[in-house]
């Protein structure tokens, strides 16, 4: 078995597309950490001026009423309620801030998303940053709640840990955060459409040299595992060209520490249609450690998914379609909250975002409570399983030979 | 020839890439009718209020102040204001089902809009106000819909309202499909040159009837598109072919959806040919499959990720390969903004088609491609 496997693998590395998709990333990750990283623009910024805007009108709000006979009238006893308490916290911010004392900071930052949160939630009269509410947004306030008590559970972590600080740990910048933030949007897709194409001709490409390959000594089953092997190891080899990037990102932002605070949105026994979740904070390592596992289990559901179309239907269009309505299958039932009255959890299609299955905000948007890591591991390997088997049941009829 | 290509048709027909790749085309319609019915696109009360909200947000970047027509306040703030007054309008007007009031404050909320790109301290609340080239877009629709007595409010899901929402994503796609479906084309016969050798005909000829037996499939794939959408009719109904779509081809025009469609589909048409062409002469100089593949996305996607390229070389044909972005004057809206002209846009995709024949004479008739 090992000859062929070593045959196998070196056909697989110096395979033209497979160097292409490599160049190709590699492409992509410096494009990123050069072009795009720099323009990132996050919604919860370290801005000393906004809060001082904030304060000051606030303030001299305060100063004008407080001693006027008609502040019991209308809208103004409102604010006076709410506004000291609301400037109190400003104030401790900016102090600190000024002061650099970053530890402080990041505990009365806390303190101050829970306090607007709440506010929010419960009166309507006021409203979440800004960068929520843009033009065709339609769950603006939705997203708003999320991001406000995410950055509360976030930098009370600060607050607490051990972690060294700085304002781009406070606004994501670093290189691991930024690996988790693209963990949450778009990479998982570019890492499965890369082992879909990594794995699309590794069956097929043999049925140019049969002659060739009939001689290898071992049974159909066996080569089809060592396919897969092979295409799993390439797969993974991806991190290689990403980990560029994110190092040039690290050289001009900082690196991060794997104990840095990742907040996830959990939820402790069954949703309900208006209870919400709450926020707990795991470390950085944790959070990455269950991304790739995951991530590998996908590889290997993947892999499977295409070796077993491969034997079908042998035909190299049929594996990238059959790889792209697996990836692309969520959108087609996907609805915000429809998590509360079906079982989306079942399906194995539902955890290609796998940075949002961790981080909870598919539970958060499915309004759900069973999207997580556990479940993932459960369903992606009883499927993976199950195609396995698949393969091996097939791989025995004589209809199916490989070559 | 003819035989040839006849063929080559039989060969297709029975092909599995061509049966998943039908498959493919009417899997996505039906689960675009699915996707739009599930996420409710389209629906005007749920959009004006996250219109509000954003004018709202804008608006809390402001001290409170007197917006009345001779208050303290500056000009930007009283336009704001103003436009708030005006989408609340709309909202109760959708949902009071009043469509000539709804018509009216949009138009008004259009030239309010205009007036803020000139007034001093727009750059803070961009963000949360359409583009001008979105802006002009919409008021020159409901100035057509209100002189043409047309209703304003209809279903999203009738048979050409579907198509506009279609064509809409198609131009994004129908580039990176045909990519995907073409980049074999010459792949199989390398691996049978004994066979190609055999025919007699000229190895040019061949490729011809290559080409046009390709072409004549994905000229069904453009009918299946039609077809797969019928069903709508009976579920929803017709919709109406005149129905106003704005458009800007250079320069802010109102198309019916027939003739949207129409210059949608010419658009396919062109870049179905350039697509086969450019993998045609990849297959020759790559021999390999994936790599034409990605050469042609790359070329795809250089233009959005170096929006310079844009307004440097406007003849580009691969400025052009998305023709809704083109026809929505996204190119308006770039960091270097520049007009693209739709008709330019066909007439430099037929240019380069000519370029690549050419090219792909020359190639072909050097007997280079025999040795494959």
């Amino acid at each position: 078995m090992k000859p062929y496997f070593k045959f196998e693998l070196s056909q697989f590395i110096t395979n033209k597309k497979n160097i292409a998709i490599y160049v190709i990333l590699l492409f992509l990750a410096c494009f990123y950490a050069l072009n795009i990283a720099p323009s990132y623009k996050p919604i919860e910024r370290v801005d000393a001026k906004e809060i001082e805007a904030r304060y000051t009108s606030r303030e001299s709000f305060i100063q004008n009423y407080l001693n006027d006979p008609n502040r019991f009238q209308g809208m103004a006893s409102g604010g006076l309620f709410i506004f000291p308490r609301w400037n109190e916290l400003d104030k401790k911010r900016l102090e600190s801030l000024n002061e650099g004392n970053l530890k402080k900071y990041a505990s009365v930052t806390s303190k101050w998303y829970t306090f607007s949160n709440d506010l929010i939630t419960s009166t309507g009269q006021y409203y979440y940053s800004p960068g929520y509410y843009t033009h065709g947004n339609l769950y603006a306030s939705d997203d708003g709640n999320y991001g406000y008590s995410y950055s509360a559970s976030r930098y009370a972590g600060y607050g607490e840990g051990k972690s060294k600080l700085s304002i781009n740990v406070f606004e994501e910048r670093t290189a691991l955060q930024t690996l988790q933030r693209l963990l949450e949007s778009y990479l998982p897709m570019i890492l499965i459409i890369c082992c879909v194409f990594l794995s699309v001709d590794i069956v097929l490409k043999d049925r140019l040299y049969p002659s060739l390959l009939k001689g290898f000594p071992i049974s159909d089953w066996k080569k089809l595992l060592i396919k897969g092997a092979v295409a799993l190891i390439g797969s993974v080899g991806i991190i290689i060209p990403i980990s560029i990037g994110l190092i040039m990102i690290g050289i001009r932002y900082g690196f991060g520490d794997f104990g840095l605070p990742v907040a996830i949105y959990t939820f402790v026994g069954e949703p309900t249609y208006f209870k919400k979740g709450e926020f707990l904070n795991t470390s950085m390592g944790m959070y990455l450690l269950q991304n790739f596992i995951i991530l590998i289990l996908l590889f290997a559901l993947i892999i499977s998914l295409v070796l077993l179309a491969s034997m079908i239907i042998r035909n190299e269009f049929a594996n990238l379609l059959v790889g792209a309505m697996f990836i692309f299958n969520e959108i087609f039932y996907f609805k915000r909250g429809i998590g509360f009255f079906e079982e989306v959890e079942n399906y194995p299609t539902n955890y290609v975002q796998v940075g949002q299955i961790i981080s909870g905000y598919r539970n958060y948007i499915y309004n759900s409570s069973a999207l997580t890591f556990d479940k993932g591991v459960y369903v992606l390997g009883i499927s993976t399983g199950i195609l396995i088997l698949l393969i091996f049941v097939i791989s025995k009829f004589k209809r199916y030979k490989l070559v | 020839m003819w035989k040839l290509l006849k063929n080559n048709l039989i060969i297709e027909r029975s092909s599995k890439k061509n049966i998943f790749a039908f498959i493919f085309v009417a899997l996505f319609i039906f689960g675009l009718a699915i996707y739009m019915e599930n996420w409710d696109v389209g629906n005007i009360p749920a959009q004006k209020t996250s219109e509000q909200q954003n004018v709202l947000s804008a608006l809390s970047l402001f001290p409170d102040m007197d917006a009345s027509a001779d208050g303290d306040s500056s000009d930007l703030y009283k336009n704001l204001n103003e436009q708030q007054r005006l989408i609340a309008l709309q909202r109760i007007s959708a949902n009071l089902n009043k469509p000539d009031m709804f018509a009216e404050s949009a138009i008004n909320l259009a030239k309010l809009r205009e007036e803020t790109f000139q007034l001093e301290g727009f750059e803070e609340v961009e963000e949360f106000l359409p583009t001008f080239n979105e802006n002009k877009l919409e008021s020159i629709f409901y100035e057509r819909l209100t002189s043409l007595d047309i209703p304003i409010f209809t279903d999203n899901l009738t048979y050409y309202q579907f198509l506009i929402f279609l064509f809409g994503i198609l131009g994004s796609i129908w580039f990176i499909f045909l990519a995907f479906y073409t980049c074999g084309i010459m792949i199989e016969d390398f691996n049978h040159t004994s066979l190609i050798k055999g025919y007699p005909l000229s190895f040019d000829k061949y490729v011809a009837a290559k080409g046009i037996s390709t072409m004549s499939i994905i000229l069904i794939f453009i009918v299946e598109i039609f077809l797969c959408s019928l069903p709508l009719i009976y579920f929803r109904g017709l919709g109406d072919p005149s129905y106003p779509v704005a458009v800007f081809d250079g320069n802010y025009e109102i198309y019916s959806i027939a003739k949207y469609i129409g210059v949608s589909v010419l658009y396919m048409i062109f870049i179905a040919i350039f697509v086969i062409l450019l993998s045609l002469i990849l297959n020759v100089l790559l021999k390999n499959m994936y790599l034409t593949l990605f050469v042609e996305l790359f070329l795809f996607v250089l233009p959005s990720l170096f929006p310079r390229l844009v307004s440097l070389l406007p003849f580009n044909p691969f400025n052009y390969i998305n023709f809704t972005d083109l026809l929505d004057g996204k190119s308006l809206e770039l960091a270097y903004p520049v007009g693209l002209n739709s008709t330019h846009g066909l007439i430099y995709i037929g240019i380069s088609i000519v370029i690549l024949v050419v090219i792909a004479n020359l190639f072909l008739s050097t007997g280079k491609l025999k040795r494959a």
